[in-house]
């Protein structure tokens, strides 16, 4: 503590004032979660009546969520499920096509590989949302609607993470992979051995990316999913304040519920995170 | 050459796995593809066949308001979103360089905004600016005012520019941050020499050195604009007065309220179109080469 103050101390007037600030602003930046935190742990007549911090706390907004709400056609802890079920189906997928593909399109030589390249940047141009409307038609035609399918399929592969990853693995020298092939390594064996330990921060960029992106989605599975036994929570939670919008506790319960995995992952994996948006950058 | 089976097999096992990628993207990219051009020509209300229609759906979106108000929207966005987030995103960036210590839990506290979930803190949002809602009763206490953050046309989206902006001035700052640090110590030398003022030093010397950065930044920027769906569906639904609807949403309401998929895919190319043609232009009249700068 006595460091910090004196290495402070040394500092001019002018950042000692900045960084106070830049503290000041990042507690700003905080606050709406911090908000969100408490306003859930506390009874829906105190959120706007008491300050942020004073007030008693309680758990009766995620007792309700996971226990009442059930009978306003509202299962909470089902779409929770729904969520992590989706989410991690997705995310395995795409990060395991993503390692095999990205390995052919890095390392071996096969007719058509420039093509596909070209194909792939071409998809990564276009925007998602143009797809919208024909991916409903499509998953319409094939019968999904309100299928946890309709929200799985279409994301089962990224062209975005077979990208990433093709680039990486670009960098990994042969020898190792000639040396495994030597030891009869089978294709599995070299991806799942030798590429994604050695490709270690793109891989986890990928999958971390892929998690939040899809466990954030909102407007695709608005779309595909009315029944709310099938629902993601993110879905869940937007139809339950539009009709219950002033049961705050509950609605705010349910936005923690909604952010934390993300939260967490983001602390837990900062590393990753901050590597996968300074990637961006190229 | 000699038949090596081993290299034989290797190019077979590569082609497989490209025709696996190529046939997922045949069945959900290059079918909604096709769709997309069918719809945009198309007259039809999700059952049967579609009917050729021409260019009806042109003419018709072209007279539509709602949808050209929704890109004039865009534009209003931007003008309370691009002046917020830059400077926000510059300062943070300035000030990411004067701090040593902490450094890391500033700017994980910025991130954090960029990686929430977009329906929780729309609905987080929506409570805070809400008419009894922690903002207002600050106001009211220091300053004895209240403002209609959501309710009223003319703050409405000033106040989802100031939601998007808390959501990307971390990401952004990042992006100018590593564009600040690549800048040679030596160019600063240089300058001291002529001890330009502070204001001219940034205009003449620090901007135009992270040129590609802002630029990047802008880009992004623009693809927000054009793409935001959650934040007006969750916060204010596009209202009031239609003073928040954005085209994603028209296309949202046109497609599965209005039951005209058609007009709506065509929408959607002209968003993405729009969008295209705004980063072009952003481009061709901002970039440059930073050596002749």
């Amino acid at each position: 503590m006595t460091g910090f103050w004196a290495k402070l101390r040394r500092k001019t007037i002018g950042s000692w004032i900045i960084t106070l600030l830049m503290y000041g602003l990042a507690l700003t930046w905080l606050y709406p979660y911090i908000w969100m935190v408490m306003a859930s742990l506390k009874p829906t007549s105190e959120i706007f009546s008491h300050g942020v911090f004073s007030g008693g706390l309680t758990l009766e907004n995620y007792q309700f969520l996971f226990g009442s709400a059930a009978k306003l056609h509202r299962p909470f802890l089902g779409s929770l499920f729904n969520s992590f079920f989706i989410t991690l189906t997705v995310t395995t997928s795409v990060v395991v096509t993503s390692a095999f593909i990205a390995y052919a399109m890095a390392k071996i030589k096969f007719r058509g590989r420039e093509q596909l390249h070209n194909f792939i940047l071409f998809q990564m141009v276009l925007p998602a949302t143009m797809f919208t409307i024909p991916m409903f038609v499509l998953i319409k035609q094939l019968g999904l609607i309100n299928t946890y399918s309709a929200m799985i399929l279409p994301a089962l592969m990224s062209g975005w993470g077979v990208f990433m990853m093709t680039q990486a693995f670009k960098g990994t020298p042969n020898d190792y992979i000639d040396a495994a092939k030597l030891d009869r390594a089978s294709l599995r064996q070299i991806v799942f051995n030798l590429m994604v330990p050695l490709n270690k921060s793109i891989v986890a960029i990928v999958a971390l990316f892929t998690f939040t992106g899809t466990w954030d989605n909102f407007m695709w599975p608005l779309i595909v999913v009315s029944d709310v036994d099938k629902m993601p929570l993110s879905v869940l939670l937007a139809t339950f304040s539009r009709q219950y919008g002033d049961y705050v506790g509950p609605v705010m319960a349910g936005s923690v519920l909604q952010a934390l995995p993300l939260v967490l992952l983001f602390i837990i994996f900062r590393r990753y995170f901050l590597q996968g948006m300074s990637l961006t950058l190229k | 050459m000699t038949l090596k089976s081993g290299h034989l097999t290797e190019a077979h096992i590569g082609a497989a796995l490209a025709i696996l990628y190529l046939l997922f993207n045949l069945l959900f990219w290059v079918y909604p593809f096709l769709w997309l051009a069918i719809l945009s020509f198309s007259d039809w209300r999700f059952f049967g066949t579609p009917s050729f229609s021409g260019l009806k759906n042109i003419y018709i979106i072209l007279e539509d308001r709602e949808f050209w108000g929704s890109l004039w929207n865009v534009i209003r966005f931007l003008g309370f979103y691009l002046p917020m987030v830059l400077a926000g995103s510059l300062a943070f960036a300035f000030g990411l360089q004067h701090i040593g210590r902490g450094k890391v839990f500033i700017a994980l506290s910025f991130l954090l905004a960029n990686v929430s979930s977009g329906v929780a803190y729309s609905l987080v949002f929506t409570k805070i600016f809400s008419s009894t809602g922690p903002l207002n009763m600050f106001l009211l206490d220091w300053f004895g005012v209240t403002i209609p953050w959501l309710s009223s046309p003319s703050m409405a989206m000033f106040s989802i520019a100031l939601v998007v902006t808390w959501k990307f001035v971390g990401y952004y700052g990042l992006i100018l941050y590593s564009g600040l640090m690549a800048i040679p110590t030596e160019i600063y030398d240089a300058a001291k020499l002529d001890n330009p003022p502070p204001l001219t030093r940034l205009f003449r010397l620090t901007l135009p050195m992270i040129n590609s950065q802002l630029i990047l930044v802008l880009i992004f920027a623009v693809t927000v604009a054009f793409g935001i769906f959650t934040e007006p569906y969750m916060m204010t639904g596009g209202g009031p007065l239609e003073s928040t609807n954005m085209p994603l949403l028209v296309m949202y309401e046109t497609a599965f309220s209005r039951l005209q998929p058609g007009r709506a895919a065509l929408m959607a190319i002209i968003i993405a179109v729009a969008s295209y043609l705004a980063i072009v232009v952003i481009r061709k009249t901002l970039e440059k080469d930073v050596g002749s700068a």
